[in-house]
């Protein structure tokens, strides 16, 4: 089936971002809240690119975790920074594909003509979460408030019981399943028989990358300093075999379980967003094309009946949209995909390699192969940056754009990012 | 003019009850004494909590309002000395000018030093300047002039600045309205430090002539420059006039000067044109 082309499209370019470093939970962020983060990696991104004052197209961004008085949460921020403010927003909320899936919807607008320029990102806290009363109460209470008149009220709180007392915060676990995250990815971890070893391994790459990346200055022109963190805190630059080898398995049960805090992604806080435009806008306000936003896919698994694993869909997702686009897996100089755990890399890795899952689950010829190692997550990624579920996205194409746009015009980068509700957002950029 | 340079900021409560029990403040001249905080860092958890009760970002930078906090027990200091020659309680907050030389941010280290100027007749007392200088390593970055009145025998014929009118703007066509609570007062006072009478309690207020506790001038003039955003903390300018004290609890209306974001005014809310209008400030700020 051929899908229908739209009259006319142009490009749409990437042209730089921001974020703040990222804060473990309850750390130098504690009291910061999603409002608080994202008006300062826009703030930072206003600063760095001279947006002050200026009307965007849109900016879209959203937050897995929020609370109710945030409904407007990007528009708040848009008015509490220096953009414009005739600036319209929009929140959107896909849990860990948020920030991805927020720069597909802008560049598609670019490319469609009907925006100019925008701001795609993401926050969370983890930290500053909100917190409900237990459903039975708030059932209760929002009886009292309807209630009539004073006996009528009084009548309707008398039917609270001590009982009914209690709070509850969100929790990282799948409503259909009760299972943690990290308890559906032991599982596929399992499956695919990930040792400990190679979560391991992968995890020390990443926080070198970091690490290496931020010595070498490349994050300078990123990362905006906030509330006197100047470096994401979970990076550990000295991160070893030996010390990984040290933690206790966290996930998972029994003698083969693998996951730890180690190599797993800490809860943490965080904002980034990514600055978007036509080429045109890029030429009028003298601003570089870093990367070009090619295309984006999305794809959800059927994990609630076993069928698959919670975090498989990017697995699907990406030979879609190579297919689409005409590509192989290995016609990538980057790849940047998303570590909520490191088995959840590795998984995929495995899956693409593994000749059955491609004919039977994938419907492919043969499988789509390995990747060059050393091409993967080359500066670092969730693992040592740590995971604000929704700035995710943004940190990794701001980060990815920059890293093509010095590779050269042509090169190209595979974004992969798994969430939760067994959903992918994948994305392919090209260097400018 | 002599500095006195200061190792810790000074505690205000003792400075108000000093000033309460002081006799009579006699002489015409000030003291040529200026006094000096070095090496202030500031501290988050409080730029964070001025930041959130008077409605600025909660981000690194510090309000175009911050350092008047940091120098306002200077300022007491100074107004208590015995050769100064304005009784400090009683002394009315009447204009306030800022001046913000470049946007600072919570990394910087600044050097605060507090003076008079200015000593001169009004038409309802005398009012005198005090001059807070923020300095970075000898730069200056940042200045407030906070103009004071002690009530008393004036000179009617003494030349009064000239103040804006409010914006006119009809009732109910206000821009924003503010509800503060009851104990508003103290919630300012913990921040800023000025823990005067008038703003503690209902009590406390009346026995210093109020009808009730009044909210902090220097609360309602940061709240309304942060409605102007970021653009107030890089360089700027403004100027306040306060007029009638905000009583606590109370409502405020924002009103903005159509067309010039720059002019602004806050009053209590009215519903008609035939309520008498009370009329708290007026606040001109320059952006660059």
């Amino acid at each position: 089936m051929a899908s229908p082309q739209p009259d006319q499209t142009r490009r749409a370019a990437i042209l730089g971002g921001n974020r703040i470093p990222f804060a473990r939970q309850f750390g130098p962020y504690a009291q910061a809240s999603n409002q608080d983060m994202l008006t300062a990696a826009i703030e930072g991104l206003v600063a760095r690119y001279n947006l002050g004052g200026q009307r965007l197209g849109e900016v879209v961004a959203g937050a897995v975790i929020k609370h109710s008085r945030d409904f407007n949460l990007t528009r708040e921020s848009v008015l509490g920074s220096s953009l414009d403010p005739h600036t319209p927003a929009y929140d959107i909320q896909q849990a860990c594909g948020t920030g991805l899936e927020a720069a597909i919807l802008v560049s598609n607008k670019i490319k469609l003509g009907q925006a100019e320029s925008g701001i795609a990102g993401g926050v969370d806290t983890s930290s500053d979460a909100p917190i409900t009363v237990s459903e039975k109460l708030r059932t209760k209470l929002l009886k009292v408030n309807r209630a009539k008149g004073a006996g009528a009220q009084l009548k309707a709180l008398g039917a609270i019981r001590p009982t009914d007392l209690g709070i509850e915060t969100p929790a990282n676990s799948e409503p259909r399943t009760g299972l943690s995250m990290g308890e559906h990815m032991a599982q596929t971890a399992k499956r695919w028989g990930i040792t400990r070893e190679a979560q391991d391994e992968l995890a020390v790459a990443s926080h070198r990358g970091l690490a290496r990346s931020y010595d070498e200055g490349f994050q300078d022109d990123l990362v905006t300093s906030f509330k006197g963190l100047a470096r994401d805190q979970n990076l550990r630059p000295d991160s070893s075999m030996e010390k990984l080898a040290k933690l206790k398995p966290a996930f998972g049960k029994g003698d083969d379980a693998t996951m730890t805090a180690g190599n797993s992604t800490p809860l943490t806080d965080g904002a980034s967003v990514v600055l978007l435009g036509s080429e045109e806008y890029a030429a009028e306000h003298g601003l570089t094309v870093q990367a070009y936003f090619v295309d984006g896919e999305t794809a959800a698994v059927d994990y609630v009946h076993g069928e698959e694993g919670l975090l498989m869909a990017p697995a699907y997702a990406v030979p879609r949209l190579l297919a689409r686009n005409g590509l192989t897996l290995q016609d990538f100089d980057y790849y940047e995909i998303h570590e909520a755990f490191a088995a959840t890399v590795l998984s995929t890795l495995k899956a693409w390699e593994d000749e059955d899952f491609c004919k039977d689950k994938l419907g492919l010829d043969a499988p789509l192969g390995s990747i060059d190692r050393d091409k993967l997550n080359v500066n670092g990624s969730s693992l040592a940056a740590g995971h604000p579920f929704a700035a995710t996205g943004g940190r990794i194409v701001a980060a990815l754009a920059k890293m093509l746009h010095e590779k050269g015009p042509g090169s190209r980068g595979l974004i992969s990012i798994c969430a939760a509700g067994g959903q992918g957002v994948v994305a392919i950029l090209e260097g400018a | 003019m002599a500095v006195e340079t200061l190792t810790e900021t000074p505690s205000l409560l003792p400075v108000f009850v000093k000033s309460a029990l002081g006799g009579k403040k006699k002489g015409d001249s000030l003291p040529q004494t200026s006094y000096r905080l070095a090496d202030q860092v500031v501290d988050r958890q409080h730029l964070q909590d001025y930041q959130r009760l008077c409605g600025f970002a909660a981000d690194d930078t510090l309000p175009h309002t911050y350092p008047h906090i940091l120098g306002f027990p200077l300022q007491m200091q100074l107004m208590s000395r015995e050769d100064f020659p304005l009784p400090l309680v009683g002394l009315v907050h009447v204009e306030n000018e800022i001046t913000v030389r470049r946007r600072l941010t919570a990394e910087d280290v600044l050097d605060i030093t507090v003076s008079a100027e200015n000593l001169a007749p009004h038409p309802k007392g005398t009012t005198v300047q005090i001059v807070t200088v923020a300095e970075v390593s000898g730069e200056q970055v940042w200045e407030g002039r906070s103009t004071y009145l002690a009530r008393g025998k004036g000179d009617p014929d003494a030349a009064r600045g000239s103040m804006p009118d409010l914006p006119e703007v009809s009732p109910g066509q206000g821009a924003a309205i503010w509800s503060l609570p009851k104990d508003f007062g103290r919630q300012y006072a913990k921040i800023s430090g000025d823990v005067n009478p008038i703003h503690m309690s209902g009590l406390t207020a009346k026995a210093m002539g109020f009808p009730a506790a009044i909210a902090h001038g220097m609360w309602t003039y940061a709240r309304c420059v942060a409605t102007l955003g970021p653009a107030a903390s890089g360089p700027s300018s403004s100027h306040v006039w306060f007029k009638k004290p905000v009583l606590l609890p109370g409502k405020v209306e924002l009103v903005v000067e159509p067309g010039d974001p720059t002019l602004l005014g806050l009053r209590k809310p009215v519903r008609s044109s035939a309520d008498r209008v009370v009329e708290h400030l007026v606040l001109t700020v320059e952006t660059r």
